[in-house]
């Protein structure tokens, strides 16, 4: 289903970004970075709005309430769609299809929406990891075993 | 936009340009005429958007018309040579216009009437046959130098003008009358809009005209002539403004052109025409607010074009063509959102100048693979000379519509010249161009990651047509945001790129500071091979040429190699890299070791330094630059005695920095402003790696301090991570040895000057000096602003300026000066006093040390007694009011809150206008040199009355002054002045004085002797009645009626006769006012108060 799952911190720095290509090439690996590190212009845009939508008495609670995690599509060029979510904490999951392939082309965006719940239940066990330092690179093998999981699940 | 960069696909300006119906305009004579000239320029000036769409063009006498094709009846033999002629546009928009308008000067009542009509009659003739052929139609205006005919000629002027009309053969609607005057531009936009009706006319035949053809036609011959014609329906309809109906024939147009067939000879010229309909069909839509059918529109025509690529050896056309397609479409786009059309983050121009540089890349690729072997221009003669009459055709056939080449050495010479010239072209110029636009849009639409990755995409371009220097400064400025977010996959890209650059432009500053980073673990260089770097570093430290870097173009290296002979022994010989804002194989982290330190300590400052790279790196030399209030130091960092410091690799290294600190610093704070370490080969050349420390960036924010034990670092590298660098230390005052002793009699009463003994003593381990001592008063939330309401002074009795300076040369060890100061306030709360000595000490380590100290004391302030006032009339009873010239006393009552014993000295009654003393001369004070303690009331009676009644009832009857002192002070007195409450005055139209007897003897008879003045200046009449008592007996009148003459009076006398012994009431006499009754209470009053209550009756003796 997905070519690329990305983990992106509440800096915007890059937690993890795992990929399935016909190669593991550094053109491959940059070009696939380029695309993650671009849709969060997006993905901060879709934030921005969200935000000043909600603001009034206990915008907190508001936001967390009505804001639905999920983004939807964020952006698709010629060969690629990029989806996006975001956790409370403001963690950044970015999903990415491939437009030419027939499983990455037709699929629902439901079924985007599950995975990306899946990846955020994933992320949320492996940062209970004690030895895990919030802020740091997801480096856990088991991590990437179950999102490399997700994204092959579908294919 | 003119910035696109051109080449053989770029648009012709007719089809940029926008349509505009075209009139002529002939016999004016702008150059030699005034008034021609100003109505010339009011027509062709200031053409804006909301003027009529038309465009003027001055006809001069020689202006010649293109010749009229003969009229075809039939197209049956007819073979048409192309799609779109070249000319035809070009002479709608500037050649043949829409309408010729002819200027004649000329008033109706002019003399020569009849020789003028003849000659304007002939110019019409003459632009008639001119025009011969073409339906342009022709109008005549008179310019009339009169402002407006007077009312008998209106008739002539009517008259005349259908004379005109007739003889020029026009119709009356194409005559028009320009009066020169004043209001010129307004006459001028009317008329404007009269010829843009004639000019939509015009074209509206125009077309009617052109539809006929159709059905001449036959799609297996005539498929282009169908294209042409609904194109030609379409410029027609724009130049007649109507935009929809334009974009109609457009449509057919591209239609009908997907319709033909399409073989590798007419490639070029059906997607050529193919994309200025295309552009036609966007600008329209854009122009009719259909922005997404626009975009829709675009996207089919690519889907479409995208396969019909024509001949391989000429692919590169191709993607030339796709990739203007997208930059004209962005013009439009930007364009339209310049003219007020919204567009957002996911949609906006910036897209199709990214796609138009994408396809350049393409373009180029297909260079390199089909251009290979076009070494050489084709010699002579040039197959890409040559006149074409239609667009997108070949010069070297032009017209010719079979399929196959009909010289194919001709045509193997013409590809080989296209395959030359793609050869030379700037490709790199044109997606940078391209890249530079679609930038400039994505930061507009809040995309600042996607510009970036274009930055780096054009730095790359820069990199390929080697402007190193521009990539270099390109990349660095990237590198930095994406280090900022930590993307270091990214930004190891970047580097590497950057690198190279540096290399090849032969920067050293640039190249060791790009060296440094890519030593970082961050990073990643290519062949995981730091070693190399590492050893690039050390060269150019010794003055060696670094190795190059790898994957560079064979071109430039030679040329990189001769830059870095000739700078390597050169300028800059020191080189600082700033190692604070870059990702580094070096981290230090100071700290002091204390937040604060005394003046006496000494400062020690810690630091921890990692070197993350697998190496032993020699520091030549190394320093802490600390900053404070007055100055900047540089603390060597020594490491055992050693100034060079041997870094391992993977190791945590600590060293501690002592220093004294500076005596002018007290007080303030000192940072660590940098740490900087030097290394150096004895070759010349330094490499300086400065931190500079800001404080606000004191730890990562990613990383929670309160998390940092969790990092596993080994437990032998002092924990680096864990260690929180502390860079700001505050260095305060010495700790004073110096005590102070305050004696006084505390509390202090209000108003006096109250003494206090302080007593400084010296217990420090030496002599001090140059003690300055001051004293001030500190405000306090109960007490604020002291010093206006409270003096300090060190003489009793004299008010000094605040705050007090006193001076002592010195104190020796265990000594002590004392001294009295002395307090007035007149505000009852506690003041607050400070006592600041400050003093210079020689100590062992530090000679000369300032020290202060600060000593507060507080003193309370209480009032030392209480001042309450009774008024009572002169027989004592308390009285609410008094009346003119009546006196009674006032008795002022001190109650005594001092806690001290006090004597009165003296007092006084100081009344107010409106009263005087009772008593002529001013009597003493009864309460003089009287002692009283605590507690104690002392009461004083003063007599006064009242002299007249002022408008307002005062406010307080007068001021008391009390002189009073404490009893055991005797040299000074203090007056204290207290307002005593006030007593209304009442004016009462008589007085009465009553003369009676305190005390009677029983049975006998006593004169009681009433005397009545009158106080205004009318008789008053009362009416008298005496009120008896069962104690009294009495003679005189029980009732009558007397008259009080003004300011005379009238005297009554009884006998009374007091009957029982005891407390007695005696007759009253009762008054009533005969007339004014307004006063009559205050008449009853008075009588009231005078009368006695009761006199005692003494019983008798009987002797």
């Amino acid at each position: 289903m997905a070519v690329c799952v990305a983990v992106i911190g509440k800096d915007n720095s890059p937690l993890y970004i795992g990929g399935i290509g016909n190669d593991t090439s550094t053109d491959n690996e940059l070009s696939r970075q380029w695309l993650v590190h671009t849709a969060l212009d997006a993905l901060e845009e879709r934030l921005a709005s969200t935000n000043t939508n909600n603001t009034g008495a206990n915008t907190n609670a508001a936001r967390t309430d009505l804001r639905d995690l999920y983004l939807g599509l964020l952006y698709s060029t010629d060969t690629h769609k990029i989806y996006g979510y975001v956790t409370n904490t403001r963690i950044k999951l970015v999903l990415v299809t491939s437009s030419t392939s027939p499983s990455g082309s037709n699929i629902r965006d439901a079924e985007v929406r599950t995975a990306l719940r899946r990846l955020h239940a994933l992320y949320a066990d492996a940062i209970c990891n004690p030895f895990h330092l919030p802020g740091d690179q997801i480096t856990s093998l088991k991590f990437d075993k179950q999102v490399k999981n997700i994204m092959l699940n579908n294919v | 936009m003119a910035t696109q960069p051109s080449d053989y696909t770029e648009f012709p300006p007719e089809i940029i340009l926008k349509p505009l119906a075209l009139i002529g305009l002939s016999g004016l004579d702008a150059v030699n005429n005034a008034i021609h000239k100003e109505i010339w320029d009011a027509f062709s000036n200031n053409r804006r958007a909301d003027r009529t769409p038309v465009r003027f063009k001055l006809l001069n006498n020689t202006f010649e018309f293109p010749v009229v094709k003969p009229k075809r009846n039939s197209y049956e033999w007819y073979i048409p040579k192309g799609v779109l002629k070249k000319n035809w546009i070009h002479k709608r928009v500037s050649l043949i216009p829409a309408v010729v308008v002819i200027f004649y000067d000329m008033d109706w009542n002019d003399p020569q009437w009849n020789e003028k009509i003849i000659e304007c009659a002939s110019k019409v003739q003459s632009i008639r046959a001119a025009v011969e052929g073409h339906a342009t139609r022709v109008a005549v205006v008179v310019i009339q130098s009169r402002l407006s005919p007077p009312p008998s000629e209106y008739m002539l002027g009517a008259e005349r003008a259908q004379a005109l009309c007739a003889a020029c053969e026009i119709q009356s609607k194409s005559l028009f009358v320009l009066p020169h005057s004043d209001h010129l531009m307004g006459y001028i936009v009317r008329l404007e809009n009269a010829f843009y009706d004639i000019a939509q006319n015009y074209y509206h035949h125009e077309s009617k005209n052109i539809k006929q053809h159709r059905d001449h036609l036959n799609k297996t011959t005539h498929q282009y002539l169908f294209v042409r014609h609904q194109f030609k329906l379409g410029y027609l309809n724009e130049l007649k403004q109507d935009l929809s109906t334009a974009h109609k024939h457009y449509m057919h147009a591209y239609n009908n052109l997907l319709e033909t067939r399409i073989v590798d000879t007419n490639t070029h010229e059906v997607r050529t025409v193919a994309g200025y309909i295309n552009y036609k069909l966007c600008k329209l839509l854009f122009a009719l607010n259909l922005p997404r059918d626009a975009i829709a529109q675009l996207k089919s025509h690519i889907e479409r074009y995208k396969n019909r690529i024509g001949s391989t050896e000429l692919l590169f056309e191709h993607y030339a063509w796709i990739a203007r397609q997208y930059s004209a479409f962005g013009e439009l786009f930007d364009e339209a959102i310049r003219a007020g059309l919204p567009a957002i983050q996911s949609q906006h121009p910036g897209f199709y100048y990214q796609h138009a540089a994408q396809f350049t890349v393409k373009r180029r690729q297909a260079m390199r693979s089909v251009c290979a072997e076009a070494m050489a221009y084709p010699p002579p003669p040039d197959p890409l000379e040559g006149i074409v009459e239609f667009y997108g055709q070949r010069p070297w056939r032009p017209g010719r519509l079979s399929a196959d080449p009909h010289d194919p050495q001709k045509e193997q010479a013409a590809v080989l010249a296209l395959q030359y010239n793609e050869r030379i072209f700037n490709h790199s110029a044109m997606i940078i161009s391209f890249l530079g636009s679609a930038i400039s849009q994505f930061k507009t639409f809040h995309s600042p990651r996607m510009r970036k990755q274009l930055v780096v995409e054009m730095a790359n371009e820069y990199f390929y047509s080697a402007d190193y220097g521009k990539a270099l400064t390109l990349l660095t400025h990237m590198l930095w945001d994406y280090r900022r977010e930590k993307w270091w996959f990214l930004a190891s890209h970047v580097l590497n790129r950057a690198l190279q650059c540096a290399y090849l432009s032969g920067k050293i500053q640039d190249y060791l500071q790009l060296s440094v980073e890519a030593l970082s673990k961050h990073m990643q260089v290519p062949n995981n091979d730091k070693d190399r770097i590492y050893r690039n570093i050390m060269s150019v430290l010794n003055l060696n040429i670094p190795a190059a870097e790898p994957d560079l173009p064979a071109a430039s290296q030679h040329k990189a190699l001769e830059l870095w002979q000739s700078a390597i022994e050169k300028e800059p010989l020191i080189i600082p890299v700033d190692m604070a804002n870059i990702s580094s194989f070096l981290e230090v982290k100071p700290k002091f070791k204390q937040p604060r330190y005394r003046m006496d300590e000494i400062i020690e400052l810690e630091l921890y330094v990692r070197l993350l790279y697998a190496t032993v790196l020699e520091v030549r030399n190394a320093f802490i630059a600390i900053s404070s209030q007055t100055e900047t130091i540089e603390i060597p960092v020594i490491d055992e005695g050693n100034s060079i410091i041997l870094l391992q690799g993977e190791k945590v290294k600590k060293f501690v920095c002592q220093f004294k600190p500076n005596p002018h610093d007290s007080g303030s704070d000192l940072r660590i402003k940098s740490v900087s370490f030097v290394l150096d080969n004895d070759r010349k050349r330094k490499i300086v790696l400065n931190f500079k420390i800001e404080g606000s960036k004191v730890t990562d924010s990613t990383i929670h301090p309160e998390l940092l034990h969790f990092i596993r670092s080994p437990k032998a590298d002092y924990e680096f991570d864990s260690i929180v660098p502390l860079t700001v230390a505050s260095i305060t005052s010495r700790d004073s040895k110096l005590s102070l002793l305050v004696t006084n009699s505390s509390p202090a009463l209000q108003g006096e000057w109250f003494p206090s003994i302080f007593t400084i003593t010296n217990n420090e381990d030496s002599q001090v000096y140059d003690i300055k001592i001051t004293l001030s008063l500190l405000s306090s939330p109960d007490n604020p602003n002291p010093d206006s309401v409270t003096e300090l002074s060190m003489k009793e009795g004299e008010p000094q300026t605040q705050p007090l300076y006193l001076q002592v040369s010195s104190l020796s060890k265990s000594s002590s000066h004392a001294n009295t100061f002395f307090l007035k306030t007149n505000r009852t709360a506690t003041a607050t006093v400070q006592i600041k000595v400050s003093y210079y000490i020689d100590l062992p380590e530090i000679t000369k040390l300032e020290c202060t100290k600060d000593f507060c004391t507080k003193i309370t302030v209480i009032k030392p007694f209480e001042v309450s006032t009774n008024f009572v009339a002169m027989n004592f009873n308390p009285i609410t009011k008094c009346f003119v010239d009546d006196p009674f006393i006032v008795m002022p009552q001190i109650k005594i809150l001092s806690p001290w014993d006090l004597l009165i000295v003296d007092t006084e009654l100081e009344v107010i206008e409106c009263f005087k003393t009772s008593d002529s001369i001013k009597p003493l004070s009864c309460i003089t040199n009287l002692e009283v303690a605590e507690k104690n009331v002392a009461s004083d009676a003063v007599c006064i009355q009242a002299k007249y009644k002022p408008k307002d009832n005062p406010t307080r009857v007068g001021l008391y002054n009390i002189t009073w002192r404490r009893k055991s002070n005797t040299s000074h007195c203090v007056m204290s002045s207290t307002a005593l409450s006030a007593l209304p005055i009442d004016d009462c139209p008589v007085a009465i004085e009553v003369k009676y007897p305190q005390v009677v003897e029983l049975l006998t008879s006593v004169p009681l002797k009433c005397t009545l003045f009158g106080k205004c200046s009318t008789p008053i009449r009362l009416t008298l009645t005496v009120e008896g008592t069962d104690a009294y007996m009495f003679s005189g009148y029980k009732k009558i009626s007397v008259t009080i003459p003004p300011k005379g009076k009238v005297e009554l006398c009884y006998n009374i006769h007091p009957l029982v012994a005891g407390n007695t009431t005696p007759p009253r006499l009762k008054a009533s006012i005969i007339g004014d009754t307004a006063s009559q209470e205050l008449v009853s009053e008075m009588f009231d108060k005078i009368f006695p209550q009761n006199i005692f009756v003494m019983p008798k003796y009987n002797k």
